[in-house]
Formats: C-alpha cells, sequence, structure tokens
C-alpha cells in the first residue's frame, strides 16, 4: 500500500485520478437508482412527473402477487443447488483427481459463460418441450407415449439456468480448492482413513466457507436472472419478479409503480445477500486477497478417472455442444422437428436472416459496442479498482459500496431507472447507442472491477513500493511498472467485458432504440416475432460470429503479451 | 563520521487504528553508519523502517534526514516518499519480472532522467560491485534467490543515495548464502560510505554487521548500543535473553559483602554469587545476567574464593561445536555452554565458576 | 384532379404549411408532401406494433419505392409501444416520424393528446369515412386483421374440430389453447367483441382453460405447427396464409357467429424529426401501390379497407367476411382498463 501525503501540495495526480474517476462511479450507479427508488414511491397519478405523493402504497400492492414472488424464490433456490452440485463436481474432479486432459477442461470450463443462457434456453426449449421437443420426439418414436421432460417447468428453468451458471460456481469453487493446504487432508489419510471419508470429514468442512460464498453470489445472480425465465416460463404462464416486470411495463398503461416496487424488493434482497458474502464470507471486502496458492494433492483413481472423464464430457456437452447443435439442425429446417423428411431441409433461413438488415446492423452495432465497452471499460474499472484495493485515499469503502451496487440489481431493474435517468437528461443521447455503452459500463462495475482487482492484488506491493523507492512518481510508476505488470490481467477483463457486453440482454432489451439495435436483444425480439427456426437461426450466427472474434482477439493478445513479458 | 546525525527520529508513534505498533520510538543515525532495529516480530522495527521510507504514515513524532524535516506532526509535513531520497531493499526483493537485470538497476536512473550512456556506465558498474556484471541481459525470472538479492542491492545504490534502507533483506537466503552475504554487504556499505538503517530479527545479523544496535520491544526502544554493548552489557532481561541466551539471578542484595566494583546477592536459598554493577543502580532486590558460555564446568574444585560452587549436573545436550550442559544450583536450574567435551553422565557432581566481572547487574 | 384538401375549414388545429400547396404525382399516386424535400431529410422513423419481419416488411416496401430515404424502425406490441412514445414525448423527445398501432383505442387518445399531426392525404377519398379518423387527416385504417380459430389437424381430428367461438370453452382444451397477451390491440377487440356477443361469463369459462399468451400471431401459429398446442383462440387469418404456405398442418375456422378484427392504424406524428417524410410515407400508405404492398406481402397479409382494393392473395375478400367491430368505438377505449384487470389476471400477472 501507499501512503499518501496529507498535504502534499496540489492536488496530485493520484487524487485527481482517484476522484474523478470515483465521481464518474457514483454518478453511473446512483443517478438511475435515484430514479428506481422514486418511481417505487410514487403513489401519485403515474401519468405525472414528477411524482406528486410518496408513500409505501405499491409495496402493499406487491402482496397481490405471492404467486410470483415465490416462482422467483423456487427457480432461484433450486437452480442454485444444481449449479453448487455442478460447481463443486466439476471443481473436485478438476483440481484433486487426476483425469485425463486436466488442463484443457478446466480452460473450457469457461466457455458455457461465453454462451449467452438465452442461447441455451432457446435450444433447451427445442429439446424439451412436451410437445415439439426433439428428446421428446425421440422418446415418442421409441415407443413411449406423452414426453420425458418437459423443459416449461420450474425444474426445467432452474436446469436450463444452473447449466450456464454452474461454471461460474465452478470457478469460484475451484478457487477455494487451489488455496486449501493439501497436507490437511494428508494429515486425515495417513490415519488410515478411506478417500471418501476424508472428502467428507476433511475437504468438505474445510471448502463450505468458499462454497457458501460461491452460493450466495450464485443465489443472487439467479434471482435477477431473466433470459430462461423468459423463453422457457412465459410460455406457460410461469412469471417470476424480472419477467413480470417485463410484462407490467410493456402494457398501457404500464405498471410503472408496482414494478418499480417489485425492483427495489429485488434489490433488497439481493443487496442484503451480497452484504453478506461481503461480510461473512470475503472478510470484508468483494475480492479474494488470495495467500499462498498450494498444489493440490491430486488422488490416483486409476480405472475410475475414465468415469470422471465422462462426466467432464457430459457436462460440456449438455452446456456447450447440445444447445449449439441443436440450434443447427433446427435452424436447416422448414419446421423442426426430430426425424426431418428430405423436403424440409432449407437454407432460406440463412438467407432470411442475411437480408434482415435488424440483423447485420444489430451485429455490428453489438461488436463495436462491445470494443467500446471492454476498451473504456478497463481503464476506468482498473482505476477504481486500485483507487478501492491500492491507494489509502479515505472513503474507498463507500466507494467499493457503490461499484458493487450494480450487482445487487437485476440488470432489467436497473436498466428500468436508467431508461428514466437517461430520458430526462438533458444531451439527448437517450436511444441511441451512446446509451447503451453508458448502461453496460455501469452494469459491468461489479464485474470488471473484481477481476482486475483480483489480479492486482496478486501483485506483490513491494514491486511498486520499491518504484516509489527509486523515486518515481505515482503516474510513472504506474505506467513503468503497475499496468505491465497487469497487462495479462488487463487483457483478459478485456475480454471478458467484450464477450459480458455482446451477450446482454436485461439492460439493452429496454434501452435499445430504432438506431441501436444490438443482438442478443434482437434474438429475443426474433423470438417474440418470428418463426424459432429463424430465431435458431439468428443465435447461431450471433455464438459463430462472437467466437470468431474471440478467437481473433485472442490471437493478437497472444502475441502482445509474449512481445512485453519475458 | 562523528558530526551531525544522518537521520533522526523522535518520539515516533504509529498506530494502526487503535493498535499501536510503535510507541514512542526515538534513535539517530550517524553519516556511514549501519544502525541496525533488532527485535521479536511484531516489535515495531519495519514499521519503523517503513516510517522513515515514507511508506508507512504515523501518527506522531518527527523523522529528519540531514537536518532536514521529511516528516512532522506537529508541523504538518510529510514528504512523500519518491521525494525522500532514500533507496531500500526489499525482504522479497521486488524484481520486477518484466524487466530485464539491467533494466531493473537502470530504473532509478530513468526516473532520474539520466542520460543513457552515464546509465549503462553506472549500472555496469553497479552490477560489478555485486558481481553480476555477465547477467545484465537476462531476464529475471532465470536469477536465483542469491542472485535476485545481489540485483535488488545494484538498484538500491546505483543512484547514489545517501541514505539505504534494508527490510529483512537476507531473511529468505538459506543458512550458508545468509553468512556469507552478510559479510559482502558489511564491505559494500564500508566500501561506498552510505548511512544504512538495517532491520533484522536475527541476532547473529545483527552482531555481525552493525555499527550500533537498536533492540525493540512490543513498540518500542529497549536498548541502543554497540554491538558488544548490548552483549556483554544488556540493560534488561529481555535484552539479556535476547541477545544470547543468558542465565537470569534473582536475590536480594548484600551490601555487607561488596567491595570496590563488586556487588554480591544472595538467592532466596542462599547461594551467594558476585557480580558487577556497571553504573547502574543497585537496589534492594536485584536481578543478576549471566552468559551461558561464561559459566564454566569442571570435574575439579577451581582455586579461586568467589563464585564457584559445586553443582549436580542434570542433563548435557549435544550441539557439535559445544555442548549445553544444565546444572542445578540450588533451587535454580543453570545453563552452561561448555566447549566440545566428553559428555557428562547426569547426576554427576561438578564444580561451576564464572567471573564476576561477567555477571552483569541488570537495570531497574 | 387537383383538389385542395378540406382540412382549412373543418379541422380546429391546422398547420399552415401545405396547406394551398396542390398535391403532386409520385409515382402513381398523390402526394401532399414535398418529395424533394422528403428525400433530402433522408430518413424515416417508424414505430410500429408489427413482429420484426412484419415492420421490416412495410419498410422494405417503402425504401424500395423511395430509395433516397434510409428507414429504421422500432417495434414493441401496441401496449408497450404506445407507453414508449408517451414517455418518450413527455420527456421532450421527439424521435418518431409515423407509428402504426393494432388498436384504436390508444388511436384515440394519441388523437386527443395532440401527438398526431394534421395531415389530410390526397388518397383520403378513397377510403370510408369509417376507416379514418374523426375529423379526417390523424389516422387512417391502414389494414384490417381478421382472426378466427385455428388448429393443428394432426391433433384434431375434423371431427372434434371447433366450429364455433362457443366450440372452444370445451374442457378437452385445457393447457392445450393459445391467445395473445394483453398489449395486445387484436385481443383487447376480441375479448370485447365475444363478450358483447355471448356475456361476460364466457371470458370466466375461458379462463379456466389455463392458455397460454404469446406476443404475436407468428409465435401462436409457431406452436401450432409444432404441435405445442392444439388450437389457439385468435388465429389470425394472415398468419394461417403464412403457415399454410410453408407446409404446416394447420386449419382455419371462420365462425359463423362472425371474426374478430382490429384496425390497423397509421398516422403521422406531430413534432416529428423527418416531417415531410413522414407526409409521403402516409400517403404511400393509403395509395393502391401502398396497399398492394401491404396486402400482398407475407409478413403482412393485411386485408386492405380501400373502397378499390382487389382481393387478397388466397382469393378472398375482407367483404367475404363477417367481421365483429365494436360499433361504439368510444365505449370499446373505455373498457380498456376493465380488459387489462381480467386478462392480466387470467394469466397470472
Amino acid at each position: 500500500m501507499t501512503a499518501i501525503a496529507a498535504n502534499a501540495g496540489p492536488v496530485s495526480a493520484q487524487k485527481l485520478a482517484g476522484y474523478g474517476v470515483a465521481a464518474i462511479a457514483a454518478v453511473l450507479v446512483l443517478y438511475p437508482v435515484f430514479y428506481l427508488f422514486q418511481a417505487a414511491f410514487d403513489v401519485g397519478d403515474p401519468q405525472t412527473r414528477p411524482p406528486t405523493a410518496y408513500g409505501f402504497d405499491n409495496f402493499g400492492n406487491l402482496l397481490q402477487y405471492p404467486q410470483i414472488l415465490l416462482n422467483t424464490l423456487t427457480v432461484s433456490f433450486a437452480a442454485t443447488v444444481m449449479a453448487l452440485v455442478i460447481g463443486f463436481l466439476m471443481a473436485w474432479i478438476l483440481t484433486r483427481t487426476n483425469v485425463p486432459g486436466r488442463k484443457l477442461f478446466e480452460q473450457l470450463m469457461t466457455v458455457p459463460y461465453y454462451l449467452t443462457p438465452l442461447l441455451g434456453a432457446l435450444a433447451w426449449s427445442m429439446l424439451g418441450s412436451p410437445e415439439s421437443g426433439f428428446v421428446n420426439q425421440v422418446w415418442r418414436a421409441a415407443g413411449a407415449s406423452g414426453h420425458i421432460i418437459d423443459i416449461n417447468t420450474p425444474y426445467g428453468i432452474a436446469w436450463v439456468m444452473a447449466l450456464f451458471e454452474g461454471s461460474v460456481a465452478f470457478v469460484m469453487i475451484a478457487a477455494v480448492m487451489k488455496s486449501m493446504d493439501p497436507s490437511l487432508e494428508e494429515a486425515s489419510q495417513i490415519m488410515g482413513a478411506s478417500r471418501l471419508r476424508t472428502m467428507l470429514r476433511v475437504t468438505l468442512p474445510l471448502v463450505i466457507p468458499g462454497v457458501l460464498g460461491a452460493a450466495i453470489f450464485v443465489f443472487a445472480e439467479m434471482l435477477g436472472s431473466f433470459a430462461v425465465a423468459l423463453v422457457l416460463g412465459s410460455p406457460n404462464r410461469y412469471y417470476v419478479i424480472t419477467t413480470a416486470i417485463y410484462q407490467l411495463i410493456q402494457q398501457y398503461p404500464p405498471r410503472i409503480q408496482v414494478s418499480a416496487a417489485m425492483g427495489v424488493s429485488l434489490f433488497a434482497v439481493m443487496f442484503v445477500m451480497l452484504f453478506i458474502y461481503r461480510r461473512v464470507v470475503m472478510g470484508g471486502s468483494y475480492v479474494t486477497i488470495t495467500g499462498k496458492a498450494f498444489r493440490p494433492r491430486v488422488a490416483d483413481l486409476k480405472g475410475l478417472r475414465w468415469v470422471l472423464f465422462c462426466i467432464c464430457v457430459l457436462y460440456l456437452l449438455a452446456s456447450v455442444l447440445l444447445p449449439v447443435l441443436t440450434l443447427l439442425f433446427a435452424s436447416v429446417q422448414k419446421i423442426a422437428v426430430a426425424f426431418p423428411t428430405a423436403d424440409n431441409f432449407t437454407l432460406n433461413n440463412f438467407r432470411a436472416a442475411m437480408s434482415m438488415n435488424a440483423v447485420s446492423s444489430a451485429l455490428g452495432n453489438s461488436l463495436l459496442l462491445g470494443f467500446a465497452t471492454a476498451s473504456i471499460g478497463i481503464a476506468l474499472m482498473g482505476l477504481l479498482a486500485w483507487l478501492i484495493y491500492r491507494s489509502r485515499l479515505p472513503g474507498t469503502g463507500l466507494i467499493e459500496y457503490v461499484v458493487m451496487f450494480p450487482q445487487a440489481v437485476p440488470r432489467l431493474v436497473f436498466a428500468f431507472g436508467m431508461m428514466w435517468a437517461w430520458l430526462v437528461f438533458p444531451i439527448p443521447i437517450y436511444g441511441t447507442t451512446w446509451l447503451l455503452l453508458i448502461a453496460y459500463l455501469t452494469v459491468f462495475l461489479p464485474l470488471g472491477v473484481r477481476t482486475i482487482a483480483g489480479v492486482m492484488l496478486q501483485i506483490d506491493k513491494s514491486l511498486e513500493e520499491c518504484a516509489q523507492m527509486c523515486g518515481a512518481s505515482w503516474t510513472f510508476r504506474t505506467r513503468t511498472i503497475t499496468v505491465p505488470l497487469l497487462l495479462p490481467g488487463l487483457i483478459a477483463t478485456w475480454l471478458l467485458l467484450f464477450i459480458a457486453s455482446v451477450r446482454e440482454l436485461g439492460a439493452s432489451i429496454l434501452l435499445m432504440g430504432p438506431h441501436s439495435k444490438v443482438i442478443t436483444p434482437a434474438i429475443v425480439e426474433s423470438w417474440f416475432g418470428t418463426a424459432s427456426e429463424l430465431t435458431a437461426t439468428l443465435a447461431l450466427i450471433q455464438t459463430l460470429v462472437v467466437a470468431a472474434a474471440m478467437l481473433v482477439l485472442v490471437l493478437v493478445t497472444r502475441r502482445l503479451t509474449a512481445e512485453t513479458v519475458g | 563520521m562523528p558530526g551531525q546525525p544522518h537521520i533522526e527520529v523522535e518520539n515516533l508513534q504509529v498506530f494502526y487504528g487503535k493498535v499501536p505498533a510503535v510507541r514512542g520510538v526515538s534513535f539517530t543515525v550517524l553519516p556511514g553508519e549501519q544502525l541496525t532495529l533488532l527485535g521479536p516480530s511484531g516489535c515495531g522495527k519495519t514499521t519503523t523502517l517503513r516510517a522513515v521510507a515514507g511508506l508507512e504514515k504515523p501518527t506522531s513524532g518527527e523523522i529528519r534526514i540531514g537536518g532536514a524535516v521529511i516528516y512532522s506532526a506537529a508541523r504538518n509535513v510529510n514528504v512523500p516518499a519518491e521525494k525522500r531520497g532514500l533507496s531500500m531493499v526489499f525482504q522479497s526483493y521486488a524484481i520486477w519480472p518484466h524487466m530485464s537485470v539491467f533494466e531493473n538497476v537502470a530504473y532509478g536512473l530513468r526516473v532520474r532522467r539520466i542520460g543513457s550512456t552515464e546509465i549503462t556506465e553506472k549500472v555496469h558498474r553497479a552490477l560489478d560491485m555485486v558481481q553480476m556484471r555477465d547477467f545484465a541481459g537476462r531476464r529475471t525470472s532465470q536469477l536465483s534467490g542469491g542472485q535476485q538479492q545481489r540485483v535488488a542491492l545494484a538498484r538500491a545504490f546505483v543512484f547514489e543515495p545517501s541514505v539505504l534502507l534494508f527490510d529483512e533483506p537476507l531473511s529468505n537466503l538459506d543458512a550458508k548464502l545468509r553468512t556469507d552475504m552478510r559479510i559482502e554487504l558489511r564491505e559494500l556499505q564500508h566500501r561506498l560510505g552510505i548511512t544504512s538503517l538495517y532491520v533484522t530479527h536475527d541476532l547473529e545479523e545483527a552482531l555481525a554487521m552493525s555499527d550500533r544496535i537498536v533492540v525493540m520491544r512490543d513498540g518500542s526502544v529497549e536498548q541502543v548500543g554497540t554491538p558488544d554493548e548490548i552483549y556483554s552489557l544488556p540493560r534488561s532481561a529481555f535484552v539479556a535473553d535476547f541477545i544470547g541466551s543468558a542465565n537470569l539471578i534473582r536475590g536480594h542484595s548484600r551490601p555487607d559483602l561488596a567491595a570496590g566494583d563488586t556487588i554480591a546477592l544472595e538467592t532466596a536459598d542462599g547461594q551467594v554469587i558476585y557480580g558487577m554493577a556497571y553504573g547502574r543502580s543497585v537496589g534492594e532486590e536485584l536481578t543478576f545476567s549471566v552468559r551461558t558460555v561464561h559459566l564454566q564446568i569442571s570435574l575439579q574444585r577451581p582455586a579461586i574464593e568467589k563464585n564457584v560452587w559445586p553443582v549436580r549436573v542434570e542433563k548435557t545436550v549435544f550441539q557439535g561445536d559445544f555442548s549445553q550442559v544444565h546444572v542445578v544450583w540450588g533451587a535454580q536450574r543453570l545453563i552452561a555452554r561448555c566447549a566440545a567435551m566428553e559428555p557428562i553422565a547426569p547426576g554427576r557432581d561438578v564444580y561451576m565458576m564464572v567471573e564476576p566481572r561477567r555477571v552483569v547487574l541488570l537495570g531497574a | 384532379m387537383a383538389i385542395v384538401p378540406m382540412l382549412g375549414i373543418s379541422a380546429p388545429s391546422v398547420l399552415a404549411q401545405g396547406m394551398s400547396k396542390s398535391p403532386t404525382k409520385v409515382l402513381d399516386f398523390m402526394t401532399n408532401a414535398d418529395v424533394a424535400k422528403a428525400e433530402q431529410e433522408g430518413q424515416l422513423v417508424f414505430y410500429c406494433h408489427e413482429n420484426e419481419a412484419g415492420t421490416a416488411g412495410i419498410m422494405e416496401g417503402f425504401r424500395k419505392d423511395f430509395p433516397k430515404i434510409n428507414t429504421s424502425y422500432v417495434r414493441a406490441q401496441t401496449g408497450a409501444l404506445y407507453s414508449k412514445i408517451l414517455a418518450e414525448r413527455s420527456a421532450g423527445r421527439f424521435d418518431v416520424d409515423v407509428i402504426q398501432l393494432s388498436d384504436l383505442a390508444p388511436a384515440f387518445d394519441f388523437q386527443k393528446k395532440g401527438g398526431y399531426e394534421h395531415y389530410v392525404s390526397p388518397e383520403t377519398p378513397a377510403y370510408k369515412d369509417e376507416n379514418l379518423s374523426s375529423p379526417h387527416g390523424y389516422f387512417f385504417w391502414t389494414g384490417v386483421d381478421p382472426a378466427g380459430i385455428a388448429y393443428n389437424t394432426d391433433k384434431i381430428a375434423a371431427g372434434n374440430a371447433p366450429k364455433n367461438w362457443k366450440d372452444l370453452l370445451n374442457p378437452t382444451w385445457k393447457g392445450k389453447i393459445s391467445c395473445k397477451i394483453s398489449a395486445s390491440g387484436l385481443q383487447f377487440v376480441q375479448w370485447y367483441a365475444l363478450r358483447k356477443l355471448y356475456g361476460d361469463g364466457f371470458w370466466k369459462e375461458f379462463a379456466k382453460l389455463q392458455p397460454h399468451a404469446f406476443d404475436s400471431r407468428v409465435q401462436l401459429f409457431d406452436r401450432l405447427a409444432k404441435g405445442d398446442d392444439m388450437l389457439t383462440a385468435i388465429g389470425e387469418y394472415p398468419a394461417y396464409i403464412l403457415f399454410k404456405s410453408k407446409g404446416a398442418k394447420v386449419a382455419f375456422v371462420a365462425p359463423p357467429d362472425g371474426l374478430v378484427a382490429t384496425p390497423l392504424v397509421v398516422g403521422a406524428v406531430s413534432k416529428a424529426p423527418h416531417p415531410e417524410a413522414s407526409k409521403l410515407f402516409v400517403d404511400w400508405a393509403m395509395s393502391k401501390r401502398g396497399q398492394a404492398w401491404y396486402q400482398t406481402n407475407p409478413n403482412l397479409y393485411y386485408g386492405s379497407v380501400r373502397t378499390d382494393a382487389p382481393p387478397m392473395p388466397t382469393g378472398v375478400k375482407l367483404s367475404d367476411f363477417k367481421l365483429l367491430y365494436p360499433s361504439d368505438w368510444n365505449e370499446y377505449a373505455a373498457q380498456s382498463p376493465t380488459f387489462l384487470k381480467e386478462w392480466n389476471g387470467m394469466l397470472g400477472l
């Protein structure tokens, strides 16, 4: 940590940059939240702005929707449990056993995150609908009647959510497992405990705090999940808070007030959970300050390891391969069925998709926005991460809360506040891509700051302090020491932000304008308004384009990092 | 060397929230001298060093370098670390992995915008001094711990700072390397004539390298003195014990037996031992400190009057170059360090003696 | 024929521009807009309730005839679209040139609020009074979307198929029948019309079937074609034509009591960013040419109400259908809150 002189004469570059970026973050985050709260407490005539009367009535009205609240909790809980099981299992397999191809699997485990849950929902909808789902068609062809899976149930929704969030749970739990001291397990085994007993009595209890942390985090994310519930739940009249809000504000007259109240309630719950996460689990910060990383003892499971290998393959199949192949299969048919006849095949869907002006402009916008968000993002979030976790400026605890705020607000709800906030803003950015850029930078603050901070904190403080002792000013040493050391982490964050912004749905769907369409909401619009085959085609095109962009970027950055770091 | 002190630390206090890490520490370092802050972990030595460096913000006190105030709570002065003109060698070496050895060493010069021919010359000279010249172009990831330490050293003095701060620079090295590096560092420091403030918890290191030592405990100074003074004349039980294994003997004063410089103490169980006060005040209850190495064991009774006792050997612990003989002396157990000898069987009766001048009165 | 527009005499809020201008001919229709200026403006922003393909289709038609004018659109179901434009206008944003809605109720409301530009097109005489705003010049019926019942022929044998609206209330259809969400204008009309015909109890019985609700007719027919639903209570004729042509196993039933239909209304928006282009579009849409496009584009297949309109591509004329319109549009509009409450309640919202 670098101490800052209380009176170093004129305002230092450090303080300027630090407080400047904090002010930007505060405006980005708090401005929309204010409008959200204002709407939630507005009990006057919804058409008049600014509000004429304030009260708690809207929250009282929430009690008319007990089913929706119950649904939200059910689905989130089920999804969290499933995601944790997947995450824990995969983490244990990949960090603790000698399953073949460990390194490769670890890399591949992040791929489900890159595919949007929307894609998964669309694909699984095609696989698991009780009537038209491919799996059920195959089931019936095999002679049985009825259907074997119904993806449009709460557990179906939870399953699809868990498949994708499982990879996030995996990353968190694997990190915990990697920081466990293997000698603790060895002690157990030396005393004669079997491997299973060791896992249950030693490993599990040690890992539980970390798993609990992951659970809270995942649960908070699930509460705010939108895409899957929209595609799989809405057709079956199964609403959760986010999809309910979406429907309620689509009507005329829009039920703004009760939606805002729902949003604020959800926010309150998520905020409390994340507060617990920070205080109890993380010991006062949102970022793990990883100590020594141990080399965990890897169990040799001999024959059993091939079974585990299959499990890993199965997960990747279910979460990545199967959805993509399903979409491909559907996209080349006129009317998608499990056993198409020869004349059912067509390339028309691709032709139609390519010619749709909305698609090409949406794709272009998405890629451009991704680029802009990532590039501006790493500068903004890098400075914020430094400010919160490395500088000793006063007030950084408060700033950390502000930066992590968007984590506690479902994207849709946040965008709701943003819609109002930026609508009245004097500079006309409403309806333009600028608004989307601002929205993305805002909602990704927690993600970016957390990731960069994680990398930053692994850099030994003394490396920067030594530069200080050699006489380097803050700007000099940031440029020559901090940034080059951070570079691999910054690049990784750049890619993460790029992907996150291209796959973003909840905020974009509310904030798109006629000239600022982006691809993921466009796919949802397509789902609403075109045949499912065309939607599948669009989703596929989006995936391929993004994958191609990612490949190019990874190759370019690999060359870049190879040149700078020795 | 005599004259104005180079570093002056006055009543330094550093609080972490409510926890005091440094409570009112004062000392000075003369130009060209190496002063070592010595003490167990948690005693505040590193915090004090970092406060001098500017990497920690003290709560109160004053720090002056070459007469200029660089920190003063009263005068509201706190010069940022990068402007203090000091240099530091870190415990973890802090070698920058993304730069070559040359670039690491050159950093301080680049900051000062020295021309590149001059940089090359200075860097090579510095590397020569630490015998790392051949490694100039290498990537630092390939260096061993000792090599990294040398590079860190070269980097620290290449821009000719007037003060060098050392934060336990040798503690990450293995024992043999540590002893060698100690000597090298000392020689280097003498050659360059740089004032050094050194922090370590290793007693041997402090004794071997320092001009003066400040023994610290729990945020306060226990004793300041040359290695010899600290070793031979510890002021308190803590210093006595920390600086080298010492036997502590308590009892009441026997002024009737005092003569000249010599004073006497009688233990609770009636043993009488003669020692010297060395200018410390003699009260009713006294504590003597006797180094284990000064207690002599012999099988025959020595022909001396004072400070000879028959004792029983409890056990002998073989330590290679020497053995530790545990004896029963009245109601107390004492430890004598004896040079390599035939092991004495437990239960054996032997004689123990110590010169009175080796029996040191501890301060109150 | 150079006709001086009548708006100068009867309409209250009248804009000075274009009043004394004679209509000009462009392509094969008459317009009061300044075509050169419209092309200079170069842009048209269109808000529409249609699904993506439909809206894009409308824009494609206009762009084909006027390539110098770039088009961009926002599509959302009528309820959502209307709240969006009102929210924007209340915040001082006027970014929309033309708006198309699938429900007369918001159209009336928008007219009252001064949202429409008062512009009387020279194509107006081709329309009956009942298919225009009152007074003329605010909006017009660009088409009619009739809906009957549609079902999957694999799932339902012809003998068991529903023949009239009342047959929808068969408990066999529980969980297998679809309808539209409350933001849909057509759904509102159907609710109103069938309630008038069969009484309050009709929809309460219908609610017991736990229908699935969707945004667009394409979704409804998509599910129908795949068998996810057995039948739909609001099968729009245009969608039926489209899916039949793709080979889907669907059948259409025109209940003898009548088909429900909603007018699709287009109007130029006041304070438009591209006023000439918006007027040009209204004229184009009203013209034979525009109407032909609306009627024949596979994503639209609207029934035209132009007095000289040819039959729809299937050979059927709108007048061949018995259409159930609300007799009093104002009374209909006033029922909106009741409809929303009941419909949302049925869907669990």
